[in-house]
Order: C-alpha cells, then structure tokens, then sequence
C-alpha cells in the first residue's frame, strides 16, 4: 500500500508549489485581517487529490494496478488514506498559521479556531466520502457532474427546508450537540469513512478493466 | 515438462464478441507466441489469465495454483499491457521508489541498470518519452522484480528495429533460467519466428491452433499449384486454401506427406505471416 501512496504522492507533487502559494495567500489576507480562509486550502487538497483519478483513469492505471500484488485493494486504500494525509496536513498547518496570525492581530480565540478545524477536517473529509465510491463506480468525469448536481440539489433542498419548515431544536437537543458535538463528528466521520472505503473497495474488487 | 500456466475451456461472453473454450498450456522454461489479428481475443485471453477481468466458465491454473492465490500469484508475474499505464507526469525514479514497495522481490539496482542500458532518463516525466521510450520503461518495469512469468501484450510495437532487437536478446536472456517462462502476444511474427518455442493462434475467440514453433515451421507449407492441380487434391489433405489471381495457395500440414501422394513440387516453406493470413482469408 504505501507503493501506491507513493504513487499518488508524486503524482501531486507538481501541485505542491500551487498549495504553498494558497499559504502564503492565506497568511498574507490573516494578516490583513481581510477574510478567513483556512478551510479553502485543505478543501483544495481533496480536489487535487481527485484529479489522481483523471491521471490514472487516462493512462488506464487501474488496468495494471490490478495485475499488481494485492493491487486492487491496496490501490483503494492508498487513495484514501493518502487524501486523509494530505487533508490532515493541511488543517494543521492552517491551524498553525491561524494561531501565528490571530498572535500578531492579538485576537487568538483558541475555541474558534479549534472548532474551524474540526469543521474544516469533516467537511473536506465529506466530499471523500461522497465522491471516491461516485468515482470508482461511474469514473471522474460523470462523478465531477453527480458531484457538481449533487452539491446544488443539496443547496435547494436545505434552502426549501430552512424556508418551509420550522426547524427548531428543544434547548436539551441543543446543549448536548454543544457538549458532544466534536465526538459525534469524530464517531460520524470515521463510520462514514470506513462505510465509504468498503463501498468502493467492493466496487473495485468487481471491476473489470 | 511442468506447465506453468494451464487453461482449460475458458470463455468470456461480451455483447459483440465471445471467447470460446480457450485452452493451452505453457511448459515451464518456454516462450510462448501468441498470434491472431486485432479483435481476435488475446487482450481479453491475457486479462483472464492476469484475473484483470472474470470468466464466465473455465479454468486457470499458474504455477499450479488457482485465483485464491492471486496475490501469490502476482509476485512472480511480470506485465505489460497493450496500452501504457504509467500516469505521465510520472518519472522512473517516481516508479522506482513505488515499484519497491509494491513487490517483495524488487531490484533497484536491476531496474537502474536497464534504465541505463536502454538510455532511459531517470528524472523526466513520462510524457517527454517517445512511445518507444514508454514501452521499454515498461518492459524494465516488468522484468525488475525477479519475475518466473512474464505476460506481455503487444510487447515490441512502437519499438524501432534496433530497440526490438535489444528486448528481444533481453528476453532470450531472461528464458535461460530454465525457470522463466514467456507468454507473449505480437503482430511482429518475425520476432516470434526468432523466439518462441510455442506458437498458439487464436481467431475469432477460438484457439485453432497450439504447436510448437519447430513443427508449425517445419511440417506445414503453403502449395503453390494451378486450378487444375488444385481440384485433385482431396479436401482432407489441406487446411485451409486461397484463391490468388494466378494460381492457389493450398495450407498443409505435412510437407513430406503431401510431396509423396500428389506430384507437386512448389511447397514454400510457411512463415506465420502465411500462416495467419491463409487460416484467417483462406477457404476450406
């Protein structure tokens, strides 16, 4: 397995110099004090990390992955454990550049900050989720259309139910998502992942090239 | 003599085409050609046998062991596949540093070596190499982990004469362990007139035929003989005939056979070339 994060690693090697142009990006508008933006540069490395599929799917990688050892398993599990790496990385160095930056501002708010990177770590872990069994079963290109409908269905259908209904929570619903909510992300995006990477480990499995 | 891949009835249904009960063996120690015109189902054969797709019936053995053992298996197969398959924006050394982790047996030093001796940069991206470039980086690939079998498709397509030459004195090289075996899919006959023990022709999904290469060169030809010549020869003393504009091209099985019951003289010598053209235009 560690052959084909390798693999993916150099794959994305030459987008490296594009993230540390979003750092410094990223450092420069902290220090204006313009915007926030540590959530874009993990949630890019999830995209970059997508368009391995591109490379692969065009010079028919998949074909002789599976003719390696173990090929068609590892091969899924390096994708996902080398997105998870990479989202990783980069929620903390954001993390870090945002203490350094709210330092020099003299306006750290730890619990802020904490809670932006959790948020940041779910969601971007989110669009794996979703995206990598999309992918696998119906190849990049109609996975970036599924993705691209599905991220806009999903906008009217919350933007219907927040203007529809009357969504409220009881103050006990509301104080034990306060208390537990990093736990019930953690427990939510680990199950989901592991439901996730079985589903496309399955597909694989199947597949034929 | 110990078979180190064995097939037995295998079939593969696709809407527009159908393999049909492909069985051959290849003898440890062997290289095996393996002939037929585009579409006539080796890709698919070697697909099946690299468990890349699945069977509908039939029955694989390598090294005498079924699917169960596929990572087992894969450790001592060598591959290159008729499209090439390394992403582009990757260097030899990328795959190098992956290729190491990916195979128990993998031989940097090896791998290096060949890189050298084909004059194969170690630090460009892939998609700087010419098609030649890319195949021999395949073939280094597949030869750098001390494989027993190597399966190649379409292996010396793309490659220059002197290039084919190189691959082919490295293959020859490669069969001298007597435990290395070959299983190889070409159109470039004359390579496998050069290197193969055994020829096994496939057409139309079906094997018609899986000889040794000395037998099919040396007892079958192709009668040179008039209209009139033609008509005498009874029809279960030929293969396979074709009409030219001149005369007809009459496929045999047994040269000498032939030469004592009919008085013909012309019997040319058949290359596979012939071979594959008369089994696949010819007429019975």
């Amino acid at each position: 397995m560690i052959g084909f994060i390798k693999k993916d690693l150099a794959m994305i090697k030459s987008n490296f110099k594009f993230l540390a142009l979003l750092i410094i990006v990223y450092s420069f508008m902290g220090v204006l004090g313009k915007m926030d933006i540590s959530f874009i540069l993990p949630f890019i490395s999830v995209l970059v990390m997508i368009s391995t599929f591109s490379y692969d799917a065009y010079n028919k990688w998949d074909a002789y992955s599976a003719t390696l050892p173990d090929g068609r398993k590892n091969s899924v599990k390096a994708k996902y454990l080398s997105t998870i790496l990479l989202v990783l990385v980069m929620t903390i160095l954001t993390t870090i550049l945002s203490f350094i930056i709210s330092y020099f501002n003299k306006s750290i708010n730890t619990e802020q900050i904490l809670i932006t990177m959790c948020g940041t770590i779910a969601g971007t872990l989110l669009v794996l989720i979703f995206m990598y069994p999309v992918i696998y079963k119906f190849g990049i290109e109609k996975a970036r259309i599924g993705m691209f409908v599905g991220t806009f269905g999903l906008i009217i259908i919350g933007g219907l139910i927040i203007t529809y209904f009357d969504i409220s929570f009881s103050s006990k619903v509301l104080e034990f998502l306060e208390n537990y909510l990093i736990i019930i992300l953690v427990i939510t995006v680990i199950s989901l992942l592991y439901i996730s990477y079985k589903i496309s480990e399955r597909i694989v499995l199947k597949k034929e090239f | 003599m110990e078979n180190v891949i064995e097939i037995k009835n295998l079939c593969k249904k696709y809407d527009n085409f159908e393999l049909k009960n492909v069985s051959f063996n290849l003898p440890k120690g062997t290289i095996m050609g393996f002939i037929g015109e585009n579409g006539a189902g080796k890709t698919t054969t070697i697909k099946l046998i690299l468990n890349i797709i699945k069977e509908n019936s039939g029955d694989i053995k390598i090294f005498g062991l079924d699917k169960k053992y596929d990572k087992k298996i894969k450790e001592d197969i060598g591959v290159v596949l008729d499209d090439m398959f390394f992403p582009e924006i990757l260097t030899p050394n990328d795959i190098n540093k992956s290729m190491k982790h990916m195979y128990k047996n993998w031989d940097t030093v090896m791998f290096n070596n060949y890189l050298e001796e084909f004059n194969l940069p170690t630090n460009k991206q892939i998609k700087t190499f010419s098609k030649g470039m890319r195949k021999k980086l395949e073939i280094v690939t597949a030869l750098s982990h001390h494989p027993k079998i190597l399966i190649l498709d379409e292996p010396t397509s793309g490659l220059d004469p002197i290039a084919r030459v190189e691959v082919i004195d490295i293959f020859q090289h490669f069969i001298e362990n007597e435990e290395c075996s070959i299983l190889l899919s070409s159109h470039i006959t004359t390579d496998l007139e050069h290197i193969a023990d055994y020829i096994t022709f496939i057409n139309n999904g079906e094997v018609i035929l899986s000889k040794t290469k000395d037998e099919l060169l040396d007892n079958y030809g192709i009668v040179k003989c008039s209209k009139e010549e033609f008509k005498k020869i009874d029809k279960k003393d030929y293969i396979k005939y074709k009409k030219n504009k001149y005369e007809y091209d009459v496929l045999v099985s047994n040269k000498k056979e032939f030469r004592k019951k009919y008085n013909i003289s012309v019997i040319d010598k058949i290359t596979l070339d012939d071979l594959m053209v008369i089994m696949i235009k010819g007429e019975r």
